[in-house]
């Protein structure tokens, strides 16, 4: 299993860094069965990003460089403020680069037209959140529709209704809430919220998956158990993961490490072959 | 999808929604009503001015006269033709009538018409007005029977019978307890009144008003003739008193020197010192506008109005005209009241009264004995339906020159203008304000809106990253905005509509509650509260404020749609 080194900057392996490799490779429970074999799904080319904060320009990437393979999982760690979600919401569409591409399935996608980039959103990736992030004033089963009521028109969506709800109980079924169709994100607790939020990122099928802590407000307990369903699901369905996380023992289970400091890659961990 | 299934939980979940939705509701309801009260108190009162007045009307200038009347008529029949519905020729003069209520006289100063009763009424709208039914076909100026309207008390006839044996039985019952007493106890004034008086006092039937013939055209100290049956002299002989005080002055009473001197003397006493009784018989016959007759009292702890009658068809009254010709002298002449005039336009029904042309013009001498002509004071005309009535004006005016003929040619519109456009100007500006109502409302929907966005700021970044368009989140808000303006437009709109229909009744509810009139119909020209619904207005205002609705969401919604997703997101 080979992951290829893509920090153009000067990557400096540190020996606290060995020992988290080794770590890693003794038990890996989200190490993909096909890592190394897949294509590269996603990668980003010297991804430069500032904010603006008032008159001053502060610098969130400089220069980040990487690339996912096909059913990876990856994790990205660093410091809070080292631009880590930063780097997620570019890879996600959610936001351009300053300088710098952004590539998915061999075609740029940080300079397409809003409405590609929506596209993509709604259909190519799917995104979890720390916070959950689901609308108050829908339930379980139509927070998860979300994306096919997004996709369809009025008409569209009336006529395929049967199937998508059917489809969306399937998965929440999957993710264990189908006891929870009817109630509203208020009356759930965090991990079936974030279980939720996990039920709307698959429903469209999406090849990619990118998490910003997706466990990070949550307990220990229902924390693992979201970890083992984004596991499972992985599997199943082949998923290519991009997390973000601060959380060592997790990264130390992924097939990449991409560790940030201010802004930069600073090691870009993998298995060694 | 998402954009309905939003929209819709949005509505239903956003309670400061609805102060948008009551606010435009109100406004719209407002704006119904004021616009149908307002546009149906001028249809109503454009209308009955239409109605009183002529279409259009050429007039003496300066209170003059029309002379070769016959010749202008034909000149005007063969000019306007086929335009041409009917025309009439009518006299008015200022008059003064007069009459004694509780032995008080009371002057009223009126513009008394002569009218053709043949075609006056084909002309104007008088015969409705009247309030004998039986008046409004048939002969106008007759006393009726029967058919006077219930609201009146009793009238007619029957009530003028009543009236004047009871005066004849008092009369008879004062001269005798005079003749009884007259040697000793009565004042030497008071039997020189009776002297003065005696010829019909004698006759005890006859009329004391017979009188006035006898006078001088405006005894100078004489405010009011002797009646016996009301007028008894005060002072000393107070004792007698039956109906009242008397302004009377008993030492007036030797000044009069009854000297027919003049030709108008000469007539009325050929008119009028013919043995007349009034219990079979009437004087000619005077509709007056039922303002001059009658009081209406309000009273301010019930808070409801009641009439009292001063005079009802089958008086008498007096009447006071000027004479025509260059130097005016004041005429008198009896009338019997035989009708009200009631067209509910306070100006007209408290200063107009009726009476036949033929009658004033020869009391008034406006007729050339040598050619048996007349002259009268207004030609007026009325046009057919579909006639323009500013072509047929000008046409008419192009036929009289001013310059050639002292006449005015009018039309209603041109001798109401200064009324017709204050109306209109008020509706305009009432409309303008009220308009303002519902901007308020548009803001209250954009402070609202602006509220909501920054509430929804997360939401709108979580559908944004699952790969909303703006444009969809945009229709969101500006659907959300439609439904507000629709929801509260529909509400005003049927507020609106039901309190126009049902105003009257909840006008009565109102009164009974507070226990004052809501609408008084002695102040204004009508009974009930007219209103007009217009659906092309109800229409506009409902879409105006849909409008104005989704106008002040759009600002919202853009900055909604302008939101970048990571910031949105990023919102806690």
């Amino acid at each position: 299993m080979k992951v290829k080194l893509v920090n153009d900057q000067v990557s400096r392996p540190t020996a606290e860094s060995a020992t988290k490799i080794h770590d890693v490779i003794s038990h890996a429970p989200f190490r993909s069965k096909n890592g190394s074999a897949g294509a590269v799904t996603m990668s980003a080319h010297q991804v430069y990003k500032s904010y603006r904060a008032g008159s001053q320009l502060v610098p969130v990437l400089e220069g980040v460089s990487l690339q996912v393979r096909q059913g990876q999982f990856t994790t990205i760690v660093g410091q809070s403020g080292s631009g880590k979600s930063t780097l997620l919401h570019l890879l996600g569409t959610l936001d351009r680069p300053d300088q710098g591409e952004i590539v998915m399935n061999k075609q740029r996608i940080d300079n397409l037209p809003a409405r590609e980039r929506d596209r993509i959103r709604n259909q190519d990736i799917g995104l979890i959140f720390q916070f959950y992030h689901l609308l108050p004033e829908l339930n379980v089963l139509e927070n998860t529709l979300v994306p096919y009521m997004i996709r369809h028109g009025v008409w569209s969506y009336m006529r395929q209704r049967r199937r998508l709800h059917e489809q969306a109980k399937e998965l929440l079924e999957l993710v264990g809430l189908s006891h929870r169709l009817t109630h509203r994100p208020n009356q759930l607790s965090g991990g079936e919220r974030q279980r939720t939020a996990i039920a709307r990122a698959l429903i469209t099928r999406p090849k990619l998956l990118l998490a910003d802590e997706p466990t990070g407000n949550l307990d220990a307990r229902s924390g693992n158990e979201v970890l083992e369903l984004l596991r499972q699901l992985g599997e199943q369905q082949a998923l290519t993961v991009i997390m973000v996380t601060h959380d060592e023992r997790i990264a130390q289970q992924s097939d990449q490490i991409i560790r940030l400091r201010d802004g930069k890659v600073v090691a870009n961990a993998a298995e060694a072959a | 999808m998402f954009k309905l299934l939003l929209m819709w939980r949005y509505l239903k979940t956003r309670f400061i929604a609805l102060a948008s939705i009551i606010s435009v509701t109100l406004g719209v309801a407002t704006l119904i009503v004021v616009n149908s009260v307002m546009s149906g108190f001028s249809n109503e009162m454009t209308s009955k001015l239409h109605g009183i007045l002529s279409d259009v009307e050429l007039v003496a200038s300066g209170m003059g006269e029309i002379d070769r009347v016959d010749e202008k008529v034909e000149q005007i029949k063969s000019l306007l033709k086929d335009d041409l519905e009917a025309v009439t020729t009518v006299v008015r003069v200022p008059a003064m009538l007069n009459f004694l209520v509780h032995g008080q006289p009371r002057y009223h100063q009126i513009m008394l018409i002569g009218i053709d009763d043949q075609t006056f009424g084909d002309v104007t709208d008088f015969r409705p007005y009247l309030t004998n039914h039986f008046h409004r076909n048939g002969d106008v100026f007759r006393l009726m029977e029967l058919g006077y309207d219930d609201e009146l008390p009793e009238a007619g006839w029957s009530y003028r019978r009543e009236k004047f044996r009871h005066e004849a039985y008092i009369r008879q019952e004062l001269e005798r307890m005079l003749q009884d007493r007259s040697s000793t106890r009565l004042p030497v004034a008071i039997q020189q009144s009776i002297a003065a008086t005696a010829p019909s006092a004698s006759s005890s039937i006859q009329e004391p008003l017979v009188n006035v013939a006898k006078l001088p055209p405006l005894p100078a100290q004489k405010p009011i003739l002797p009646r016996l049956s009301s007028d008894v002299p005060t002072g000393a002989g107070s004792e007698y008193l039956l109906d009242g005080p008397s302004s009377l002055n008993p030492s007036a009473v030797d000044t009069w020197n009854p000297a027919p001197v003049d030709a108008l003397a000469a007539y009325r006493e050929r008119v009028l010192i013919a043995p007349f009784d009034p219990i079979t018989e009437q004087r000619v016959g005077i509709i007056i506008g039922i303002g001059i007759g009658r009081l209406r009292a309000h009273d301010p702890t019930t808070g409801t109005s009641q009439n009292m009658y001063f005079i009802r068809p089958g008086d008498d009254i007096e009447l006071t005209i000027p004479s025509a010709g260059s130097q005016p002298r004041p005429l008198l002449e009896n009338c019997t009241v035989v009708d009200f005039y009631s067209s509910k336009m306070h100006d007209y029904d408290s200063a107009f009264a009726f009476m036949p042309l033929s009658h004033l013009q020869k009391m008034r001498g406006m007729i050339d004995p040598s050619t048996g002509g007349s002259t009268v004071s207004a030609i007026q005309i009325k046009l057919k339906s579909n006639a323009n009535l500013n072509s047929a004006r000008d046409r008419l005016r192009e036929a009289f020159p001013i310059m050639q003929y002292p006449l005015m040619v009018q039309t209603w519109r041109d001798q109401q203008a200064p009324l017709l456009s204050a109306v209109e100007m008020e509706i305009t500006i009432l409309n303008i304000l009220l308009f303002m109502i519902i901007a308020v409302a548009g803001f209250g929907i954009l402070a609202t809106f602006f509220m909501i966005v920054v509430e929804k700021t997360k939401d709108i970044g979580i559908l944004k990253s699952l790969g909303a368009p703006s444009r969809g989140v945009m229709s969101i808000f500006l659907g959300y905005g439609l439904s507000l303006g629709i929801v509260g437009a529909g509400a005003g709109t049927l507020i609106g509509v039901l309190f126009v229909v049902y105003i009257n009744e909840i006008a009565a509810v109102i009164s009974m509650i507070s226990g004052r009139e809501v609408f008084d119909p002695s102040i204004y020209f009508f009974s009930s509260i007219p209103t007009l619904l217009n659906p092309l207005m109800v229409l506009a205002v409902a879409g105006g404020a849909m409008l104005i609705a989704v106008l002040s969401s759009v600002l919202p919604a853009i900055r909604a749609a302008r939101l970048a997703p990571v910031e949105a997101l990023r919102y806690e």
